[in-house]
């Protein structure tokens, strides 16, 4: 301690002055009183030159600090909330169910907001299965058009005023009728089941409650009602099928539980299992169900009958019923015999049709297969789809009289736009003397009732599920209820009943409600634990119902031109039609977006004339349909695979078409913004309604005759894919049979590509195209981490769960149709949907390379072979778009990560342009602020902002964006790791798109890690990149799509060619 | 004093002399503007403010108010860029090449032609500006010293070998230009009557007093400028062209590109040339100086050159088939018979057939004819470009991407307004600058006029 440091050289001489100021710390101890008062200050003046310099210092800096952008806030938490980390999500267990899909599901949180829904894989019958409507839902919670308070007589009003109303109406009415969806909740059922007794008494008949599906499955209960006696829906497994045969029965997409059997069917889909199934789809609108099939008859809606007849005759049973069938459906028919045969009781044949009859041959053709036991379980049935279809029709035809009853409560059901007749039932409505609507909208429905009771949503509430009678499931809710004015559902009916006292926004009465209803079922369980998981298995009867022959109900008439109305992946029953994510979903067939429209198949449309190809500025042709003597204008899209002289149209469109609120994005806007108005000012609908087209006779019909008028005019058509076909382009796609799969080696369907070298003799020899390298390696082989993607071609079923997912997840911006139609979607992963045209032997393989026409090649097959490959940022380790970016905006992590530092980027689109995979997305406008966008993207509205993932960022006008392979996941399981000192564990990083996936098609993980599944799957005999003789060293790999088909042709090709090279 | 055979036609028609040469250069410059040039000008303007206002909407709303989509990032932008830069190759081609050759009939046309490279360039220049999705930041393409952490540009993108080549170009192209106007200018100083044109000319020239000494260094200035101009001639349509053959996409990947474009811009330069001398010679009453021989001199080139772009176009089909590579060769079938086999064709009719004409020597010495190829040739070489960045991009690799494009109303009135830009400078250089090279034309006046060919000294000479 001898060293001495000075604080300068007044300290070391020891000035006097330092001396003096020794002990003070600050200098000038002046005090403001004493400056003041000092009386020269009067004198001192500031000199003209001075004070002209502070004013401009002083204007300058004020317009520099005006030209400053605004400022946001941000609170912060005085009290750090229990389970709220900021910048930590929080996930909860949770369950989705709107009428019409059901899931078992984790809602992530971030600060409290929930901003992502994803399946649940550990718990739940569903197994993680989801769909993108489930998916997208969480947007919905965000949507400013949702009620914020409940009205009577369209005006707000307070909750004790209505709830005093209702429940005085419920006791003097002489006749009450509750109508609901489905309701699967045991402790809605116990609520309406109090109100029944309190209202009926003993034996009375002043209550009724009715339940209607605006898509009904009443024709499936009525034929096992016949059949078995029960009006039961079994529950059905797919994955015992050996032999799956679909009479119309989307199953992948829409139909009954699809959330519950796409895992099932693609665990059958697997050609490396023991077995894989084989899939005859007899359809007439080309499906997703259908586009996946090893085989599929195009069908008109009357011949479903024939078909199952015919296939009941093959395998010796006769019907009585017509087997009159088209050549297609036939030879698909004949396939499907012979497997049928073969598998047995192994089987399983559903049908999508409402028609009692074609489900009685239904039942018949699994009797006969002795299905039930094995692929069938009729002791767990499905308890979704209870609408009763003649209790519906009878209360309509009352309501519509005049005769309705005289309180009507209705529940999350939208009857005035599903119903056929929902304008009648409109004008039957206002003659009712109360009419509840318990509704997030003002929909069509709510908006002509007399009160209107916004119950709160899905993600706000508590609710439990018995979706199948295996299984009892909750949801909680995630955040505290946006508005004040909403309650939940079943604290309404409470209350009404007088059973419960409102709680107000933070009420309980709900809550108590559902854990007192568990409390009965599950005495000795712990109800934490149980939403913890979410669900709870029941312990099931063994069924003792058996099949009895019925006589056939009345089957459907067949007509020149018959109609299929069918659902979409996106929009379904139009529930989720203000859903600018599902809007803008491109449908996994025809890849349209933001309209439904007539499918007609191309043959049919030459024939009609008809326009049959499009593109930004080449519509399609309107046409007016008539069916049940109503008609309906959309345009014609030409669809392969569509039955001929048939046409399909979608549901679930048109919602809101008398100007409803029904959401933001629900509506048709303008080139620069705003909306289309009609003709009385009120917002125009997108697409058509045509429920209004459906007939009801027993039950509700999804088919009939029509008749398909002329070209009316030219429509704009917002459509992701213009060209249909791969062109016979086998380095993209690759396709291969079951059979040709398991008895050759990989060279004949997965032939690695080789390039000619010279050898060190001068002779040329075929080379493996890794050997050709312009570019040193990037240093990510073997160090480090090195992320890659592999996805399963035999999978992938196509419906679109990964792209919402990853819109969800990336903050991708909704651009509205307009956009779309300029062929600018902002999708990051985008699922490509080829068909196979007739110079190719099946998608990508050419019949005959001497003679293959790129002309023919160009277009569809008549009933093609359909491939789905979704398509991401490929994360090239030679990335083209890294070296050609002036100012490297755009660089390789030494993670293998092609990255996009969108602060650097300048926007020359040289990178985009330079993309084999065409993956890069470029912000043409500015998304989150141009009026073009303000009805579409979430991002310019203050509520549904909040939907916005706060790790991503929102990119702004100019930039180039694509997928991150959700980089902030990544960062965020390795801080996890690194916190724990463990490396990852192979599975533990997903990105959306692989964690949404309900047939796990995609593979994740970190390819240096040796014993990982992305590596495994890499080194597959199935294994293959696109493009890879370009040279730009994907990490993204693809597994050949294998059918498990008859394919002479593609045999021929694939082995014969394979053996051929191998003898030179 | 070169001399020259008598059997050659003169450069100078009619009797001229020295005095003439100056009179006929500088009296558009000292007479009031014709009522012509204001109506021309006034269009022009028109045009180009209609040009201005849409490219202050494209940098206030967004790249989206182009025709472009997410498979083709460039179209009507990049293909006008590359039409303008090809357009100015044949100033410095003429002043520069043609000096090194020693080719006296340069002299007549290579004012107007540098001219109008300059113009050309400037208009090129602003596509790559425009076309950026953030102009605002796009000085990061600069190697700048900056605040931004170690972040220095890229220089394995062609797009910067550009910056740097149309850079040097045009500032290597302007200072040729000027060093040339520098007696000129003086010319006209020494003639100015108003005192404010005096004193602009005079600041103008630079103090040129035009003493032995001022010429020498002139000279010399003028072939160093050459010898540096002349690589540039080459580079920067090469490099130009790195901006595609660098690619990975099918149609730009082609390692013939740097010749076929320095070829297309050549022939469609000297095709501008033509097009504005054949009016201009008319209009400023240049007829003595810039007349048939001329024009035909530069129909030849034209034809070279077009011989050159035909090979290339042939060259290119036949290597796309030979190669073996499917992308390669699909898109090749795709631009001769897909969806935009019209731009295909019209290319080939009008780079390919239409400079053949010139072997008849009566077409190409035809100047009705030649004003009429000379239009047609940039239409064509418009659509070359247009070919080649549309056509291969919007049918590369994955079928599920391909795409069409169609321009906006704001492609179209960027494109024309540069048009009128490039006018509205043209008519100013005209009425303002000499636009005659009138000290270096007295040089051959002697040697090359038609007086002098006719005089009796010439024949007792030889």
């Amino acid at each position: 301690m001898t060293r001495k440091y000075w604080k300068g050289l007044e300290e070391l001489k020891e000035t006097p002055e330092f001396i003096k100021h020794k002990e003070q710390e600050f200098p000038n101890q002046q005090t403001i009183e004493e400056f003041l008062s000092d009386d020269k200050l009067s004198e001192t003046s500031t000199a003209r030159r001075d004070f002209l310099k502070f004013l401009g210092f002083s204007v300058a800096a004020a317009t520099l600090a005006a030209c400053e952008a605004p400022v946001t806030k941000v609170v912060p938490y005085v009290n750090k909330p229990e389970d709220v980390t900021p910048g930590m999500p929080t996930w909860y267990t949770s369950t989705y169910y709107d009428g019409n899909s059901y899931a078992s599901i984790l809602v992530k949180t971030r600060e409290a907001r929930p901003i992502f829904i994803k399946g649940n894989k550990d718990f739940g019958f569903t197994k993680g299965g989801v769909n993108p409507q489930i998916v997208a839902s969480v947007l919905g919670l965000y949507d400013s058009e949702r009620l914020k308070f409940p009205t009577a007589g369209g005006k707000v009003a307070s909750w004790s005023s209505i709830d005093k109303a209702i429940s005085s109406a419920l006791k003097s009415a002489k006749s009450v009728t509750l109508l609901t969806n489905t309701v699967i909740s045991p402790s809605v059922k116990r609520a309406i089941a109090e109100m029944s007794t309190s209202l009926n008494g003993e034996s009375g008949s002043k209550f009724q409650h009715i339940q209607y599906d605006a898509v009904s499955y009443a024709g499936m209960r009525e034929a096992n009602m016949a059949n078995f006696g029960a009006r039961i829906i079994p529950s059905y497994d797919f994955s015992k099928a050996k032999t799956i045969v679909s009479v119309d029965a989307d199953f992948l997409n829409s139909w009954l539980l699809s959330t519950e059997y796409t895992g099932q069917y693609a665990a059958t889909r697997n050609p490396d299992a023991a077995w894989m199934s084989k899939h005859i789809q007899f359809e007439t609108v080309l499906s997703v169900t259908g586009s996946n099939a090893d085989y599929r008859g195009m069908i008109k809606p009357s011949e479903q009958a024939a078909v199952l007849a015919y296939i009941l005759k093959g395998l010796g049973e006769n019907t009585g019923v017509s087997t009159e069938l088209n050549p297609s459906a036939k030879s698909a028919a004949d396939v499907a015999i012979k497997a049928l045969k073969k598998s047995g009781k192994n089987s399983l044949v559903v049908a999508g049709s409402n028609n009692i009859g074609v489900q009685q041959l239904t039942n018949k053709l699994n009797e006969k297969l002795k299905s039930y036991g094995t692929t069938i379980d009729l002791s767990n049935p499905v308890n979704l789809f209870q609408s009763e279809d003649s209790k519906v029709a009878k209360l309509v035809k009352d309501v519509v009289a005049g005769n309705g009853p005289e309180v009507l409560l209705m529940m999350d059901v939208n009857p005035v736009y599903s119903l056929p007749n929902g304008d009648a039932f409109a004008k039957g409505l206002k003659k009712i003397k109360t009419s509840v609507a318990i509704s997030s909208y003002a929909d069509e429905t709510a908006s002509l009732c007399s009160y209107v009771c916004p119950g709160f949503h899905a993600l706000e509430s508590w609710a439990d599920f018995e979706a199948k009678a295996s299984e009892y499931a909750l949801s909680q809710p995630t955040i505290r209820p946006l508005s004040d004015g909403t309650a939940s559902a079943l604290e309404s009916l409470l209350v009404w009943n007088g059973n419960a006292k409102r709680g107000g926004k933070d009420s309980s009465v709900a809550y108590d409600y559902i854990k007192a209803t568990f409390a009965t079922k599950f005495p000795t369980s712990d109800f934490a634990m149980a939403v913890h998981n979410s669900v709870m298995s029941q312990a099931l009867i063994p069924s003792t119902l058996v099949y009895t022959d019925a006589k056939i109900g009345s089957l459907p008439k067949s007509a020149d031109w018959e109609v299929s109305f069918y659902q979409k992946a996106g929009i379904g029953t139009g529930v989720h039609a203000n859903n600018p994510w599902l809007q803008e979903l491109p449908d996994p067939i025809t890849k349209v977006t933001w309209d439904n429209y007539i499918t007609m198949n191309p043959v049919d449309m030459k024939a009609k004339g008809f326009v049959t190809t499009y593109d930004q500025e080449h519509g399609l042709n309107l046409t007016t349909v008539k069916v049940n003597g109503k008609s309906v204008t959309l345009p014609v899209y030409p669809l392969p695979g569509q039955a001929l002289k048939t046409i399909g149209i979608a549901l679930g469109y048109g919602r809101g078409a008398n100007g409803e609120k029904i959401g933001r994005a629900a509506f048709q806007t303008k080139e620069y913004g705003g909306y289309e108005l009609s003709e009385t000012g009120n917002r125009k609908p997108i697409g058509a309604n045509v429920f209004a087209l459906v007939s009801s006779g027993t039950t509700f019909e999804y088919s009939g005759a029509a008749t398909v008028g002329s070209v009316e005019g030219i429509y704009p058509i917002a459509a992701t894919q213009i060209h249909h076909t791969v062109m016979g382009r086998h380095s993209i796609v690759r396709e291969t049979t079951l059979g040709i799969y398991q008895n050759n080696d990989k060279e004949a369907y997965n032939p690695a590509h080789t390039l000619q070298k010279l050898d060190a003799h001068g002779n040329h020899v075929e080379a493996p195209v890794s050997e050709f390298d312009l570019w040193d390696a990037h240093p990510v082989e073997k160090i480090g981490h090195r992320w890659g993607i592999s996805i399963d071609l035999s999978s992938c079923i196509g419906c679109g769960t990964c792209l919402i997912a990853c819109q969800s997840e990336n903050n991708v911006p909704v651009v509205g149709k307009d956009e779309v139609r300029r062929g600018r979607e902002m999708h990051w992963l985008r699922v490509d949907r080829y068909f196979a045209s007739d110079e190719e032997a099946a998608v990508g393989t050419r019949k005959n390379k001497e003679t293959f026409s790129f002309d023919k090649a160009e277009y569809a097959a008549e009933n093609p072979k359909v491939v789905h490959m979704p398509l991401m940022c490929h994360h090239c380790n030679h990335a083209p778009c890294e070296t050609v970016c002036p100012v490297a905006a755009t660089t390789h992590s030494n993670e293998g990560l092609n990255q996009m530092a969108y602060n650097r980027c300048i926007g020359t689109r040289y990178c985009a342009n330079n993309c084999p995979y065409k993956v890069r997305r470029f912000n043409w406008f500015n998304y989150p602020a141009y009026k073009k966008f303000t009805e579409v993207n979430p991002a310019q509205d203050d509520l549904g902002r909040m939907v916005l993932n706060p790790d991503v960022t929102v990119r702004t006008r100019g930039v180039m964006e694509k997928c991150s392979l959700c980089v902030q996941r990544i960062q965020s399981t390795k801080l996890a790791a690194k916190k724990e000192a463990r490396v990852i564990a192979d599975g533990e990083f997903a990105t959306a798109c692989s964690d949404s996936c309900p047939t796990n098609a995609i593979t994740v993980g970190d390819w240096n890690d040796l014993k990982s599944m992305i590596r495994s799957k890499s080194e597959d005999k199935r294994a293959y990149q696109a493009l890879e003789e370009v040279g730009v060293k994907p990490n993204v790999w693809y597994q050949v799509k294998v059918r498990n088909e008859e394919n002479s042709l593609l045999s021929d090709l694939q082995v014969v060619a394979h053996h051929g090279k191998k003898q030179h | 004093m070169q001399k020259e055979a008598a059997i050659r036609e003169p450069l100078i028609l009619g009797h001229k002399t020295y005095h003439d040469i100056t009179e006929d250069v500088c009296r558009p410059i000292e007479d009031k503007a014709p009522k012509m040039w204001y109506t021309l000008f006034g269009i022009a303007l028109i045009i180009g403010l209609y040009g201005v206002g849409s490219i202050c909407y494209l940098l206030g709303t967004g790249i989206g108010v182009w025709g472009l989509n997410k498979t083709i990032g460039w179209a009507w932008d990049i293909t006008n860029f590359v039409w303008w830069v090809g357009i100015g190759h044949a100033g410095t081609l003429i002043s520069a090449v043609l000096l090194l050759f020693r080719q006296k009939w340069r002299m007549a046309i290579n004012r107007s032609a540098e001219a109008m490279t300059i113009f050309a360039v400037f208009m090129a220049g602003l596509f790559p500006l425009i076309h950026m999705g953030r102009l605002w930041v796009g000085y990061w393409v600069l190697p700048l010293p900056n605040q931004f952490g170690s972040l220095w540009v890229n220089f394995n993108s062609p797009l910067l070998w550009d910056v740097f080549a149309i850079s040097t170009y045009l500032s290597v192209s302007l200072v040729f230009w000027y060093i040339g106007l520098i007696p000129d200018f003086a010319t006209i100083r020494d003639r100015a009557k108003k005192p404010l044109s005096k004193k602009m000319y005079s600041i103008l020239a630079f103090g040129w007093s035009g003493r032995a000494k001022h010429w020498n260094r002139f000279e010399l200035v003028s072939l160093v400028l050459a010898g540096l101009a002349t690589p540039l001639v080459f580079s920067v349509h090469s490099i130009v062209s790195f901006d595609f053959a660098t690619s990975v996409i099918p149609g730009w990947h082609t390692t013939i590109f740097p010749p076929y474009f320095v070829a297309g811009a050549v022939f469609s330069g000297f095709a501008m040339v033509q097009t504005l001398l054949l009016v201009m010679r008319k209009a400023m009453g240049l007829e003595a100086y810039i007349h048939t021989k001329h024009v035909e001199y530069m129909n030849i080139v034209i034809m070279v050159t077009g011989s050159i772009v035909g090979t290339a176009y042939i060259t290119e089909l036949f290597i796309s088939w030979y190669s073996g590579v499917e992308y390669e060769s699909y898109a090749f079938i795709n631009r001769a018979t897909g969806p935009y086999w019209w731009a295909y064709w019209s290319m080939m009719t009008c780079n390919v057939i239409s400079p053949q004409l010139m072997w008849i020597p009566k077409l190409r010495r035809s100047l009705m004819f030649t004003f009429f190829i000379s239009i047609v040739v940039n239409i064509g070489m418009w659509f070359e470009r247009y070919v080649i960045i549309v056509t291969s991009i919007h049918r590369d690799y994955v079928p599920a991407a391909w795409s069409m494009h169609f321009p906006s109303h704001i492609d179209i009135g960027v494109y024309v307004g540069t048009i009128g830009l490039f006018f509205v400078f043209f008519l100013l250089f005209a009425r303002f600058f000499p636009v005659l090279a009138l000290n270096e034309v007295k040089t051959i006046l002697k040697g090359s006029g038609q007086s002098y060919k006719e005089s009796p000294d010439y024949h007792k000479h030889h």
